[in-house]
Formats: structure tokens, C-alpha cells, sequence
């Protein structure tokens, strides 16, 4: 489902151990409302690589760096995956999620910046609770 | 590293055969001979080296299941598992299909998002290293 116009693409390399494009998050950077019916997740120069041929398994990654603002906020809609054969169970809503990022690749001089979080959409997003693995049975 | 050395030294020793060795050769021969050891010494522990845990990375496990490119991702969607980290419970947000414009650093204007611009957000207990770890982790 890469656009064909694509000319960049940023995301964290994956991890030696197979996770897929996933960073920690520093302390407080993540925030919930006091019902945890909205959250906020906010982080500065995020070390990412641009790859614009992902996923061909030669395609160069760039180091880059990456700011962005991801909010959300549940619809109240009930939402409920399970698959036991592969051990996970979701339980949720359906939300609405917003963001705002900037990015800049130094060794080509590019950086972009996107327009306010409020101009952006998702078509879809939930948000909830998980168990899986281990944890699924018990 | 060390087989090529070993043959080496053998070809050397041996390779003249029916002509003596003279005693530049046996030095040589000896000097390459010790090259093998030498290159197993970093292996071994070292006394001064403190006892240590080998419960493995505390880093969270992926998911087992592959996507179509071989990736141990899932797409987000109706139905699909949200996470992206195995043996977890907590809180996920999942979210894709972003659209919005920028701009870069020479005024272009460039739209931003696809289908497959997700993110997901994992915050809770997952297990690594053989026991239960706390963490907070986010797919870009």
C-alpha cells in the first residue's frame, strides 16, 4: 500500500529482535485524561531512518530525526477483538486521532514540517486495553 | 578465522615437502602456529569480569505472527491485533490512515499520510528477560 508519488518514509529501523518500528517512550511524554478517554503522546527528535523504498529488502535507510504530537480521543463506541488461536483479547473503543510532526533528514538537508494537528485525520483508530501472550490465559 | 591460519601454518610446514626447513621457516612456522590461541584468549572469561545474570534482553518480544512482507507487523484494522509487543497487558491506542499537508524546507507543499501511516501506542506490563517488566513503547 506504498503511494507510488512516495518520496519519503519515516519510521524507526526494526529492532535486532523482530519489533517492528517500535521506540520507547520517555517518561511523561504520555498522557491520559483522568477517565483515560483521551491521551496525548508528545516526542522531540525521535532517531528514525527515511526509507522510501520500504519494504523492498535493499532499500536504503537515511538517518533522520523526527518531532511529532499524536492525540486521540474515544468516540465511546465499544470495541472487542479476540482471536484465540492467537492468544489476544482487546477490549475498547473506537477513537479519533490527530497529528502534528516535523521531521528533518541533515545529510540532504531536507526538512518538512507539517500544518497543525487540527487539519490532519485518521480513518481509523481505537483505543483500550490489551492481553496476549502469557497473559491471555490467565 | 582460525581454520585459515591453521591451514596456513600447515601449508607452510608441509608444503616443501623432501626440502629441510631452515630455521627461518620454523620461526615463521612457530610465530603463525601460536596465532590460533592468541585469537581464542578474547573468548574466555575474564577473572576480573564480574558474575553476571543471562536472563536475556529486557527488551519487549514482537509479535510472532508475520505480515505479508515478512514482518512481525499487523496492519491496523477491524479484527487485527492491535499491539505490537507478545506477552503484554495494558493500555493500546491504534491508529492509521493519516492525511494532512506540510511543508519543507524550500516552501513546497507536501501532503503527508497513506493507509499504511500508523501509529500504535503500548503502555503496561509485558514480559521479557523471564519476568514481568513495566514499559511504554510507541509503533511509528
Amino acid at each position: 500500500m506504498v503511494p507510488a508519488n512516495e518520496i519519503h518514509d519515516f519510521h524507526p529501523p526494526i529492532a535486532p529482535s523482530g519489533l517492528f518500528w517500535v521506540v520507547p517512550v520517555p517518561e511523561g511524554a504520555l498522557t491520559f485524561s483522568e477517565d483515560g478517554s483521551s491521551f496525548t503522546l508528545e516526542m522531540r527528535n525521535v532517531t528514525v531512518i527515511d526509507q522510501p523504498r520500504f519494504p523492498a529488502l535493499d532499500s536504503i535507510g537515511t538517518p533522520a530525526r523526527m518531532s511529532f504530537k499524536l492525540v486521540g480521543k474515544s468516540t465511546g463506541e465499544p470495541v472487542k477483538y479476540e482471536d484465540a488461536s492467537k492468544h489476544f483479547r482487546f477490549t475498547g473503543n473506537r477513537a479519533s486521532c490527530k497529528l502534528e510532526a516535523q521531521v528533518e533528514v541533515p545529510s540532504i538537508g531536507f526538512s518538512w514540517k507539517s500544518d497543525p494537528l487540527s487539519t490532519s485525520k485518521s480513518d481509523f483508530a481505537i483505543m483500550g486495553e490489551e492481553i496476549n501472550g502469557r497473559y491471555y490465559d490467565s | 578465522m582460525k581454520e585459515a591460519n591453521s591451514i596456513g601454518v600447515l601449508r607452510r610446514l608441509f608444503g616443501n615437502v623432501g626440502l629441510s626447513p631452515t630455521r627461518r621457516d620454523i620461526l615463521k612456522s612457530s610465530a603463525f602456529a601460536l596465532l590460533p590461541f592468541a585469537t581464542a584468549l578474547p573468548n574466555q572469561p575474564s577473572p576480573n569480569q564480574q558474575p553476571m545474570t543471562a536472563n536475556g534482553s529486557t527488551d519487549p518480544y514482537p509479535i510472532p505472527w508475520l505480515d505479508k512482507f515478512g514482518s512481525h507487523n499487523q496492519a491496523a484494522g477491524l479484527n487485527n491485533e492491535p499491539g505490537h509487543i507478545y506477552h503484554f497487558k495494558g493500555r493500546v491506542v491504534r491508529c492509521n490512515s493519516f492525511t494532512g499537508m506540510g511543508t519543507d524546507n524550500k516552501g513546497n507543499r507536501i501532503a503527508f499520510g497513506a493507509p499504511s501511516t500508523d501509529y500504535g501506542v503500548m503502555q503496561g506490563e509485558y514480559w521479557a528477560a523471564r519476568t514481568s517488566q513495566q514499559g511504554t513503547f510507541v509503533h511509528i
